[in-house]
């Protein structure tokens, strides 16, 4: 099949969305599949040979914050001819919210067109005025996909109707083979967290307050930070002898990950909310390392209830300290929750969730017809539109 | 009102724009169902066809290859989409699929044409579930707008007919859900 995926945000700033189109394309091609991704771009030199640019992204300011947007008649003039040339079998539109280079997509094509949802809209006041600007353009979308449920229910809420959940997927090999840092996880075993530190919703606070009550049984016991912030005032909160165990690295870069993940002889999530899918969890299961996380709906489902990954009372760093300590005296049990968890992350690996993608688009596309540019659905051609319509009213 | 002539103008102008535009949205609603009545339909002649190819291979006892062959003759025989006799017999053809392949069933086929094309029914019988729920959300969509009383009155959506849902089971076979 020809693919052509929409990504509205700018392709080399690092960004979910933009990471899930870049994962999505590599898989469809080593499906056998050609893609051509369309996004904005900082800097067109540097991009890889399936992107197409459609120039920097222009900084508006509203709402006190910057929005990075791509908008104008060059834009709607490089999309069309995108559409045009690519001769698309599926159009796969990312985050259509207005106004985007996804909307603009959709206003200029016809056929059958894919939409993914992936996260919550309710972010910018303006953008939810110009919901409806979107949702003429959602008119037009064959089928809808929602990365997890509370991508679902955004959907729902703001531009109504249903959607299928196909959750992001995780580049498994890159995962399994993972090494663990070097000394680490060590002979006093090690609990590993990852995540903004200075962001409570995270949880960091439940893991430290856990900490003392660890160590009073594994007093060898190291913890692993690794995320963006300064934990200093939280590490002080705690004994001399226990914050001696502790190492901060700070943020680390993307393919520093896998490693990190591995370093742990446990992966602790005490993640409090605002987690809506959990992904870092799976990449932990990946690597080999058990998950211990915090009873959230959205972790929970990832870790099949407990099967896959131990679950403790979210916000309880008693709940959490008993949770540990009872798997790090029970390599038996450790040993079930690496298993299990492999055979978790494995559900969600890139090359399965193409594949349910691209039975999507097998089910919306019909053999011999591609996506087609429709210049009634650009503001021109709204223009010509409007002189002929009288005339059609009266032959009504 | 004489000495306003831009007001009604003014008015007109954005009636205009505004009968425009939902005449716009009701042009692609209806493409957007034809899209998806084509794919659904694709997805139903095949489906129907590999269950006749399926029963030809003697996959099942002689009784449930006849019922197959037969259910899948009549689901290609039936006019298009549209028939209350199609949508009957893709129901019927669904049933029959799901008594072959309930729960029970190994999928595990003996040889390699049947493995094939078990693996392909299986994977249409996915793709049948949702062009049928896509194209039913498409219908949702566009009775939205032509239900609303100026569309109705003005006849702006022309001569196209009202669309409707098309009724058949499409349930997935047990054997295939696992």
């Amino acid at each position: 099949m020809r693919i052509g995926i929409v990504c509205p945000y700018a392709w080399d700033i690092p960004g979910g969305v933009s990471a899930h189109v870049h994962d999505l394309a590599i898989a469809l091609d080593r499906l056998g599949h050609e893609v051509s991704v369309l996004a904005p771009a900082e800097d067109d030199a540097a991009l890889p040979s399936f992107v197409q640019s459609t120039g920097k992204p222009r900084a508006i300011r509203y709402n006190g914050s910057v929005a990075r947007l791509s908008f104008g008649p060059r834009t709607a003039h490089r999309v069309s001819k995108w559409i045009e040339e690519g001769q698309f079998d599926v159009l796969h539109v990312h985050e259509p919210l207005a106004p985007s280079l996804s909307v603009l997509a959709c206003w200029s094509a016809k056929g059958p067109i894919v939409a993914t949802w992936h996260s919550s809209m309710d972010r910018s006041r303006v953008l939810l005025s110009l919901v409806k600007l979107a949702r003429t353009a959602m008119e037009k979308v064959s089928a809808r996909i929602a990365v997890s449920d509370a991508a679902l229910t955004t959907l729902r809420e703001h531009v109504g109707g249903d959607a299928l959940v196909i959750p992001n997927g995780v580049d498994i090999g890159s995962f399994n083979n993972a090494k663990p840092l070097d000394g680490w996880p060590g002979e006093g075993k090690s609990l590993v967290f990852l995540g903004r530190v200075d962001e409570p919703r995270k949880g960091l606070e439940v893991l430290i307050k856990a900490f003392p009550a660890i160590r009073d049984r594994h007093p060898d016991l190291r913890l692993l930070i690794a995320g963006p912030g300064d934990p200093s005032h939280l590490i002080a909160s705690l004994r001399t002898q226990d914050a001696a165990g502790v190492t901060h690295l700070g943020m680390i870069a993307d393919s520093d990950k896998a490693s990190v993940l591995a370093s742990g002889t446990l992966y602790i999530a005490p993640n409090t909310g605002g987690e809506s899918f959990g992904i870092v969890l799976l990449e932990a299961m990946a690597t080999g390392t058990p998950v211990v996380a915090s009873n959230l709906e959205a972790f929970a489902r990832v870790l099949r209830d407990g099967h896959a990954g131990m679950l403790f009372n979210n916000g309880d760093s008693d709940s959490l300290s008993a949770a540990v300590i009872r798997l790090l005296d029970d390599p038996d049990q450790r040993q079930r929750l690496i298993t299990a968890g492999h055979a978790r992350a494995a559900q969600f690996d890139w090359e399965i969730v193409a594949n349910q993608i691209i039975e999507v688009y097998q089910s919306v596309r019909v053999e011999g017809t591609v996506v087609e540019p429709d210049l009634t659905g650009q503001m021109l051609g709204r223009l010509s539109r409007l002189r002929i319509t009288p005339e059609r009213e009266e032959i009504e | 009102m004489s000495s306003h002539p831009w007001l009604i103008v003014s008015t007109c102008a954005v009636l205009v724009w505004y009968l425009s535009t939902q005449a716009g949205r009701l042009d692609r609603l209806h493409h957007r169902i034809d899209v998806a009545q084509a794919a659904l339909d694709t997805h139903l002649v095949r489906r129907a066809g590999i269950v006749a190819e399926l029963a030809s291979t003697e996959a099942f006892d002689l009784v449930t290859c006849v019922i197959l062959a037969q259910s899948a003759h009549d689901a290609l025989a039936a006019g298009d989409l549209v028939d209350v006799d199609r949508l009957q017999a893709e129901s019927d053809l669904t049933e029959v699929l799901g008594a072959a392949f309930d729960e029970s069933v190994d999928l595990e086929a003996d040889n390699k044409v049947q493995d094939s094309l078990i693996a392909e029914l299986s994977q249409i019988c996915g793709r049948v579930v949702m062009s049928h729920k896509f194209h039913t959300d498409a219908v949702a969509d566009c009775l939205k707008i032509r239900q609303q009383l100026l569309v109705r009155a003005l006849f702006l959506a022309g001569r196209a007919p009202m669309p409707y849902v098309l009724d058949f089971q499409d349930d997935l076979p047990h054997a295939f859900a696992k």
